[in-house]
């Protein structure tokens, strides 16, 4: 039988929502899974009267985009010529109709099998929030560099719980998926839920950094933006476009924090605002043995290795000059982790997830350790992951963290396959950390929920 | 006996490997559990990316020999299989045979440090 896969509700009072027209992402006639995401819009919230309603929601969010996915799997039938095309499927030309038809859904069985709202579109809503307001890319799913990117889902009346990303890449693909565009966590994930995420650059989010970040006055962002100014304005300093790109982006980082943030989202219910993050995920591979302090002002910055290059020579002097580098123990990284889960509870009251790190390797073939000096975690990079993680054993007696144990799933279903380098994971595991992570997030949800005593 | 050390398949999504430092004079007899180079793996050689692959391995004797000469420089780059040291049981025996077998050794991955070229000469 067939079935007509309509747009369904989405809501805004005080506001008019236009749609661009319609981008397909599969193919006329294509077998489609159920909550695969198969076509996407452009969306834009204008204010319906002439006076505008304050705060304007999405305002700092340039991309705003819905993706729509059948309920049912089948084979979908569109007509590709009622597409307008061109800057027609870029801009705001539709108003959201509910009962607008995407296209037909062929499905096996009768219609008696189907639930009543089989030919209701699911809608993915995703917003980016551009690292610099000049990336404007029109092609895509949460197309250009947006320093936040987030996707979420929920039924009318529904509360989605949040989690927020802040890991490196190990993360990555995991929360953002192949497309970046949160898709396979949509596809696994139907209770409403929305994902938020930051990337690494150009500052990786270890512990410090996100304290830091936590605790920073107004008045100490401005003493950082004056020192870095300063640097680059020095008497023979001649900053070129990179140290001014790298500087700009910087600055944009330190002046956040991501924890602290609460997201407009609009959906079937309407327009609201929610809360921060119920939970936040880091990466224990964000957490180096040395990291940057600044020698004056005490904050502490940690920039990949593979990042660093993208400063220009000034500010890589800048990073060489007015910073000195700080080793860290395992005991001192379990302490930083621990300032930073009391200060997010005292904040937010999120709660703290940490992907571990893979411990074993088929690729050593140590006989002896003898030769290798004490400590051994300062040369041998498993046996530092196997301290790193047992330390977050001992974080979790005393502080209500989850482990995500990416360590027990690489070693079920191979290392060398799934995850050659120990950061960058294969489809495969990926989805399996991905589960995890989904089955943690359940405990979250308000029916889970056990009060604390 | 002449022995080689020839660049093994560390990991197998590997083709080749660059050589980050090297800890043995060529003349000197290494003993087990002595230190011979650092290398590294970079799985994304032929397609860069922005956060490279890469991973760190130390090589370390696992049997008595002395070191005759080294094929390759530091941050010079290597395929799998082709040959980065020389070695032989006795310090003044001819080089000018075929090796006998591959030399024993072990391999450990490691952790960046200040020593190697990648991240401090590159």
């Amino acid at each position: 039988m067939e079935i007509p896969l309509h747009l369904g509700p989405l809501k805004a009072e005080g506001y008019k929502i236009h749609r661009s027209g319609v981008r397909w992402l599969c193919e006329p006639g294509q077998m489609c899974r159920a909550n695969q995401v198969v076509a996407y819009f452009n969306l834009s919230i204008e204010p319906a009267g002439t006076r505008a309603i304050s705060p304007v929601p999405f305002a700092e969010e340039r991309e705003l985009q819905v993706a729509c996915a059948p309920r049912v799997a089948g084979r979908l039938m569109y007509d590709s010529d009622a597409a307008p095309g061109g800057y027609l499927s870029v801009i705001g030309v539709n108003l959201w109709d509910a009962d607008d038809v995407l296209g037909r859904i062929e499905v096996d069985g009768a219609s008696t099998d189907l639930d009543g709202d089989a030919g209701r579109a699911r809608l993915l809503l995703l917003a980016g929030r551009r690292m610099t307001p000049l990336v404007d890319v029109h092609s895509g799913l949460l197309p250009g560099w947006n320093g936040r990117s987030r996707g979420w889902w929920c039924e009318e009346g529904e509360t989605p719980v949040t989690l927020l990303t802040l890991g490196i890449c190990d993360l990555t693909g995991v929360i953002m998926g192949e497309q970046c565009a949160f898709m396979e966590m949509f596809r696994s994930e139907t209770a409403p839920s929305q994902f938020v995420f930051i990337p690494d650059h150009p500052i990786a989010p270890s512990a410090p950094v996100l304290l830091d970040q936590l605790e920073r006055s107004p008045a100490q962002f401005q003493a950082i933006s004056a020192d870095l100014q300063a640097a680059l304005s020095k008497p023979g300093i001649a900053p070129t476009a990179d140290d001014w790109t790298f500087a700009g982006t910087m600055l944009s980082a330190l002046q956040r924090c991501p924890m602290r943030e609460t997201y407009d989202l609009v959906s079937a219910s309407g327009l609201s605002r929610s809360k921060p993050a119920d939970a936040v995920l880091l990466s224990l591979h964000a957490e180096p043995p040395v990291i940057l302090r600044h020698k004056t002002l005490g904050y502490r910055l940690h920039v990949l290795r593979h990042h660093q290059p993208a400063a220009g020579p000034a500010l890589r002097h800048w990073l060489a000059s007015a910073f000195e580098s700080v080793g860290r123990t395992t005991d001192d990284i379990k302490a930083d982790y621990e300032k930073l889960i009391d200060a997010v509870k005292k904040s937010t009251g999120a709660r703290v997830l940490i992907l571990n790190r893979m411990s074993t390797s088929g690729d050593e073939n140590i006989s002896t350790y003898a030769p290798f000096d004490s400590p051994m975690s300062g040369t041998l990079a498993n046996i530092a992951s196997k301290e790193l993680n047992l330390m977050l054993h001992d974080l979790a007696a005393s502080r209500n963290i989850g482990i995500v144990d990416i360590d027990a799933m690489t070693a079920d279903i191979g290392g060398g396959q799934h995850l050659p380098d120990g950061i960058h994971q294969s489809r495969a595991l990926q989805d399996l950390v991905r589960a995890e992570i989904l089955h943690l997030l359940q405990g979250l949800r308000p029916e889970k929920r056990v009060p604390v005593r | 006996m002449i022995f080689e050390f020839r660049l093994p398949l560390i990991s197998p999504h590997m083709s080749e490997a660059l050589i980050e430092c090297l800890y043995a004079t060529p003349g000197s007899t290494l003993k087990t559990g002595d230190k011979l180079l650092d290398l590294s793996v970079n799985l994304s050689d032929s397609f860069s990316q922005d956060c490279p692959p890469i991973s760190f391995y130390r090589i370390i004797l696992r049997e008595k020999a002395v070191l005759r000469a080294y094929r390759l420089a530091c941050g010079e780059s290597c395929k799998v299989g082709e040959v980065i040291a020389v070695f032989s049981t006795d310090p003044d025996e001819t080089l000018d045979q075929p090796a006998q077998r591959g030399i024993r050794l072990a391999t450990a991955g490691i952790i960046h440090h200040s020593g190697m070229w990648t991240g401090n000469v590159s």
